[in-house]
């Protein structure tokens, strides 16, 4: 872990805190993303992982806790200031716009660019590198399959020259095939030197694709560390499952 | 026959002018969900703005009036609309209603309950032959400024960037806010559009009518809201084919019905209403992303 | 005995200051009295909307059409047989004779108006949100139209001379505190805290067994029977009953002294209504002129329905929960007041 802190990381959140009127989301959650790092987040559903990501995009407003990007806070920022900082967010459920078409969707996204040129090039060159896209490119985004559509949410996210790409939940709904094109995908992104930030609910793909993971249950951090450092690890499942180990079953 | 395509033009041309004005009603609820009940009040300002700017000539008078307009809709988006985004719908509503009111009645205060009888190109009045047809000039006019404005504001929409990010908006408007397309100037555009076409369906009121009174344009609204409903609340087409709808079965069944009956076509649109909120509640024309949400 | 005496003190406060207001109105002139009745009619339509609107979280645009029933209904059966001869020449036989009892009629119209809200909220309340309170307000045009076309009986667009004119303080004092006790009652009921737990979180509600359409029909109906009296009532104030008076301006008054004084209280619903009562009277004698010196100075007409909708708006902007923000009269000896409702409070949404 050490050696992943040898920099100033990109993205450091600490004591992070987010209610919803009574309800804690989150109770305090640190982390943080090494530049060019790809860091996966576990943990069961309701463990708050996607108000995580919320409040790192500045969709949601965090109680307490500090989320410093590149040094700077990203308190107070508004949505639109944080994307143009350099983080990008594919949320949960692709979120494509279906009523318009695949090649006006990966238009928005070059939306935050300021070099126009450059943009309209990379948005060119996004139809060479997602072929499907390219073929499908007039058509309207909501007759893409599930996996075209994960496709297109990340080149659209992609298309804003993010330093940080986050992504909630991106195998959610898709077959194990396509699964396999996403993580590749992801693995070329990260080969790039984006660093990615992953929620995951499938907890073995993630820790396989990130350089570290954590566990995250019931609002806090339980468990931290590479996947050598997490698999037969006894508080991992623990951890995960939010159930003592002794005696107990694994559940199926 | 010749009655026959008369009261054609006559459906088309005031079912243009509540097309118009559903239009600018389903604009501002396709990015906000907010139905705007002001702006009936927008439409009664450039009226009274024309009034005022009576002395001038005539370009000038019309442009001032624009501006006025565009000027109090965006206004009205700053500070009664702005602070309360992100509430329920329900708050929304209310605070609608109250931005309404409140213009009707400071408009009484200041210019007086009563009505004003206004000049505005009463030439347009003049019947003209055309196509072998006894018509109105005002009529053709209508016609041509609906089609032309629908035409403007389609091409606005699917061929500028502005237009497209206010379409990405108006289906998930967080979604579009985390690619960075800026709320606060997507929300601007549509209320300063939704002020041009005030202006247009006022100009062409006030030409008909020659009269103001600081509630004009109740009636309009009303009428142009219920096909707003009809049509589907949040889709743009919806909002023009919805108010065209009304607008022209107000005419045909004003024309069809018996003279006893005739009073309450205004009942049936609002039972139509309920029914579509009943049954297909997402309007004929549903909007896409009503739903969506990140 | 205490506890008991704790948990009817927020009614027992609000009736105690209705019937203060009262006693001091019967010391008054007859001038102002008459404004004190035309506030408590007012009063009893505000509260009837809460009934509904506070405990559901659905505002109804459509309670002044019940208003409306009620006060045709009282009409016709109060009004001399002559005078219903001369204006409404068109009417059935029986209601042309008809010379109710002012209570009965009073009753009549408002069981009227309730049955008119049970027709009206079956369909109706299925809907949430605003597309519920969208239907209101269709409800609220149907019946205007209807009403001012159905010539024979209502007169149509013409005023409607000749109802008896019994509406003074002590006519109006007892359904005022009948309104507000039923008002009180009825939260307190289990079928009111089960439409309580659907404002809240409708889809909760229902997942816990509520059946929140029945809910919300109950309080619909029981709004529309006390709206019809305010209707009743006012009408035996004019003495003139219009189409015109149950229409836009009469939904706005309301709902602005509703959402003003708080629309999820009752003590919200009364404040609203006494307190805008007295703004729009002290502004109407503005409008009239105030001595200064020798001079009278006036405000221009109209100033009194501008501020009322500046307040409103305001209110929506800066204090939306109203000026009772959801609480009831608190007890005044040991604990403070006590919320009905824990309001959620937003987590940190959208900026």
């Amino acid at each position: 872990m050490a050696g992943a802190m040898t920099d100033a990381p990109l993205l450091a959140v600490a004591d992070l805190e987010v209610r919803y009127g009574a309800v804690a989301a989150l109770r305090g959650v640190s982390l943080h993303v090494a530049p060019g790092e790809f860091v996966a987040v576990v943990g069961p559903n309701g463990a708050g992982k996607s108000s995580l990501m919320l409040a790192i995009a500045g969709a949601v407003r965090p109680q307490a806790g500090r989320i410093e990007f590149r040094g700077a806070s990203l308190l107070g920022a508004s949505l639109e200031d944080i994307v143009r900082r350099g983080i990008a967010l594919v949320p949960e459920g692709r979120h494509i716009f279906g009523a318009l078409t695949v090649a006006e969707n990966l238009r928005l996204g070059i939306t935050v660019r300021a070099d126009r040129r450059a943009a309209e090039a990379d948005l060119d060159a996004s139809f060479r590198t997602f072929p499907i896209l390219g073929e499908r490119r007039r058509q309207p985004a909501g007759r893409l399959s599930g996996g075209e559509q994960q496709q297109l949410a990340i080149a659209r996210a992609l298309l804003g020259r993010p330093t940080l790409l986050m992504l909630d939940e991106p195998s959610l709904g898709l077959a194990p095939a396509i699964i396999d094109q996403v993580y590749r995908l992801l693995g070329d992104i990260r080969a790039q030197g984006v660093a990615v930030l992953m929620v995951e609910q499938n907890a073995a793909r993630a820790l396989d694709a990130a350089d570290r993971t954590y566990v995250l249950n019931s609002g806090l951090v339980r468990l931290a560390g590479t996947k050598q450092e997490l698999i037969g690890n006894a508080a991992f499942d623990a951890a995960y499952f939010g159930v003592a180990m002794s005696g107990e079953a694994p559940p199926p | 026959m010749n009655t026959l395509a008369q009261y054609a033009v006559d459906t088309v041309s005031v079912g243009g002018l509540y097309a118009l004005t559903a239009l600018g009603i389903g604009l501002i609820f396709g990015v906000m969900r907010l139905i705007n009940f002001a702006h009936g009040e927008l439409i009664t300002a450039v009226g009274y703005g024309l009034l005022l700017l009576s002395g001038v000539a005539l370009p000038v008078a019309m442009a001032g009036s624009l501006a006025i307009a565009v000027l109090l809709a965006l206004v009205m988006e700053r500070v009664a609309f702005r602070p309360l985004r992100g509430a329920d719908p329900e708050t929304l509503l209310i605070a609608s209603f109250a931005v309404s009111f409140f213009m009707q009645k400071l408009l009484a205060l200041t210019v007086g309950a009563r009505a004003k009888g206004i000049d505005f190109l009463p030439r347009l009045g003049e019947p003209t032959m055309v196509l072998g047809l006894r018509l109105q000039m005002l009529q053709i006019v209508t016609i041509l400024t609906s089609a032309g404005l629908l035409a403007a504001l389609s091409w606005f929409l699917a061929r500028t960037r502005a237009g497209l990010e206010m379409r990405a908006a108006a289906e998930n408007f967080q979604m579009a806010r985390l690619l960075g397309v800026r709320a606060n100037r997507v929300i601007a555009v549509a209320f300063a559009l939704s002020g041009v076409l005030a202006a247009a369906v006022a100009f062409l009121f006030v030409a008909q009518s020659g009269t103001l009174t600081p509630r004009m344009s109740l009636q309009l609204v009303i009428i142009a809201f219920v096909g707003t409903t009809i049509g589907g609340l949040g889709s743009l087409v919806g909002a023009a084919v919805g108010g065209f709808l009304v607008g022209a079965a107000s005419v045909i069944l004003q024309t069809v019905l018996p003279p006893d009956l005739r009073e309450f076509r205004e009942a049936f649109a609002f039972a139509l209403v309920i029914l579509v909120l009943l049954v297909r509640p997402q309007g004929l024309f549903p909007a896409r992303g009503l739903k969506e949400r990140v | 005995m205490a506890a008991t005496l704790r948990r009817l003190w927020p009614l027992a406060a609000l009736l105690l200051l209705v019937v203060a207001v009262a006693l001091v109105a019967s010391l008054a002139p007859v001038v102002i009295q008459r404004r004190v009745v035309e506030a408590f009619i007012l009063l009893i339509a505000v509260v009837a909307l809460y009934v509904f609107a506070g405990n559901s979280g659905v505002l109804s645009f459509g309670n002044v059409s019940f208003m409306a029933v009620g006060a045709y209904v009282s009409a016709l059966l109060t009004m001399k047989p002559g005078a219903k001869a001369v204006f409404l020449p068109g009417l059935p036989a029986f209601l042309k004779a008809a010379e109710w009892p002012t209570v009965g009629a009073a009753l009549a119209g408002g069981l009227i108006a309730a049955a008119f809200g049970l027709v009206v909220g079956v369909p109706l309340m299925r809907l949430s949100g605003i597309a519920a309170s969208i239907a209101t307000f269709a409800v609220l045009s149907i019946t205007y139209v209807v009403l001012g076309t159905w010539t024979s009986v209502t007169g149509g667009q013409n005023s409607l001379f000749g109802l008896p004119i019994y509406a003074d303080l002590w006519a109006v004092l007892p359904w005022a505190l009948v309104t507000v006790a039923a008002a009180f009652l009825y939260q307190e009921t289990r079928s009111g805290l089960m439409l309580r737990a659907s404002r809240e979180d409708e889809v909760a509600a229902e997942a816990s067994g509520i059946d929140v359409h029945r809910q919300r029909l109950y309080a619909f109906v029981l709004s529309a029977f006390f709206s019809g009296i305010a209707g009743v009532l006012y009408g035996h104030f004019l003495g003139v009953l219009r189409v015109e008076t149950f229409y836009l301006d009469m939904t706005f008054l309301v709902v602005a002294m509703l959402v003003i004084g708080g629309m999820r209280s009752l003590a919200g619903a009364v404040l609203g209504a006494l307190v805008i009562s007295l703004l729009t009277e002290l502004l109407r004698q503005l409008e009239i002129g105030v001595a200064l010196g020798g001079v009278t100075v006036a405000a221009p007409a109209g100033l009194g329905d501008a501020v009322l909708a500046l307040a409103m708006l305001l209110i929506i902007l800066f204090r939306p929960q109203g000026i009772a923000a959801g609480r009831e009269l608190a007890w005044p000896f040991g604990r403070g007041a006590r919320p009905l409702s824990t309001d959620k409070a937003s987590g940190g949404e959208i900026r």
